[in-house]
């Protein structure tokens, strides 16, 4: 087993360092071309999701990332921010469901990472904050691979 | 990101990760740009584009409905096939032209 921890601030330049570091933690093991898009596309989300809705686009708050991933090369990824919270999880989930139309949303992230994640979690309180649980079991890796 | 405007259509190209950010910067610049030619005809070309998530595809609605207003006509262009996949997730091909080539910069 292997983790790590990342705390950052909501700023808008940290989706891509949040991204890029996930990507770089788990290269040891070998993820392929689509695993490696697809995780990157989850954090993503997840981490734009605290900037917008978690904290409204204030670039104060903190968000904070763990990432493990076990011998059977099953990847943990959670990401939490301490913001408002979600009043309605069940309506969120709905694609194209936004609150933010007016700033060009789209309503597909939570779809986008519970499509390519293979368990997908997501636990809510009101003014305390989100957490989005991601499972994903990465390939298995042929003898050319390893 | 480019752009050109030829005979009524407006090509933007795009290049690299466009992610959150990127969009938040080109937005403005693209609505500017729909507004003063006023083009029967846009064309969005992903083809240089490494990475797009959610943000993407609502910057790509939101031009739609822009262009809807002025019964201009919007067409997406060379998505990889992982973009493309995430594309076709919102269902935005139900509404909206897709077509692989055409002119380059």
């Amino acid at each position: 087993m292997n983790k790590m921890r990342l705390m950052f601030t909501s700023k808008l330049e940290n989706e891509a360092f949040a991204r890029t570091s996930v990507v770089a933690f788990l290269m040891p093991i070998n993820p392929s071309v689509d695993e490696i898009m697809e995780i990157k596309t989850m954090v993503a989300e997840a981490v734009v999701n605290c900037m917008i809705h978690g904290y409204d686009g204030k670039e104060e708050g903190d968000i904070q990332l763990d990432v493990q991933y076990d011998e059977n090369r099953m990847i943990t990824i959670q990401i939490q921010d301490y913001g408002c919270g979600i009043e309605n999880i069940d309506l969120a989930m709905q694609p194209l469901y936004t609150t933010k139309e007016h700033l060009e949303r789209s309503g597909m992230g939570l779809t986008i990472m519970s499509t390519f994640a293979d368990d997908f979690q997501i636990t809510s309180t009101l003014e305390r904050g989100t957490t989005v649980l991601i499972k994903k079991q990465l390939h298995v890796e042929s003898e050319e691979e390893k | 990101m480019k752009h050109q405007y030829i005979d009524g259509t407006l090509y933007f190209y795009f290049y690299g990760d466009l992610d959150n950010l990127t969009v938040c910067n080109l937005k403005d610049i693209c609505i500017d740009l729909i507004e003063k030619y006023r083009p029967k005809m846009v064309r969005l070309d992903f083809e240089e584009v490494t990475f797009i998530d959610s943000t993407g595809i609502g910057f790509v609605l939101a031009r739609y409905k822009q262009l809807m207003k002025s019964g201009g006509e919007l067409v997406i262009c060379n998505l990889s096939k992982a973009n493309m996949t995430l594309f076709h997730m919102s269902g935005i091909f139900q509404i909206m032209k897709y077509e692989r080539n055409g002119v380059k910069l």
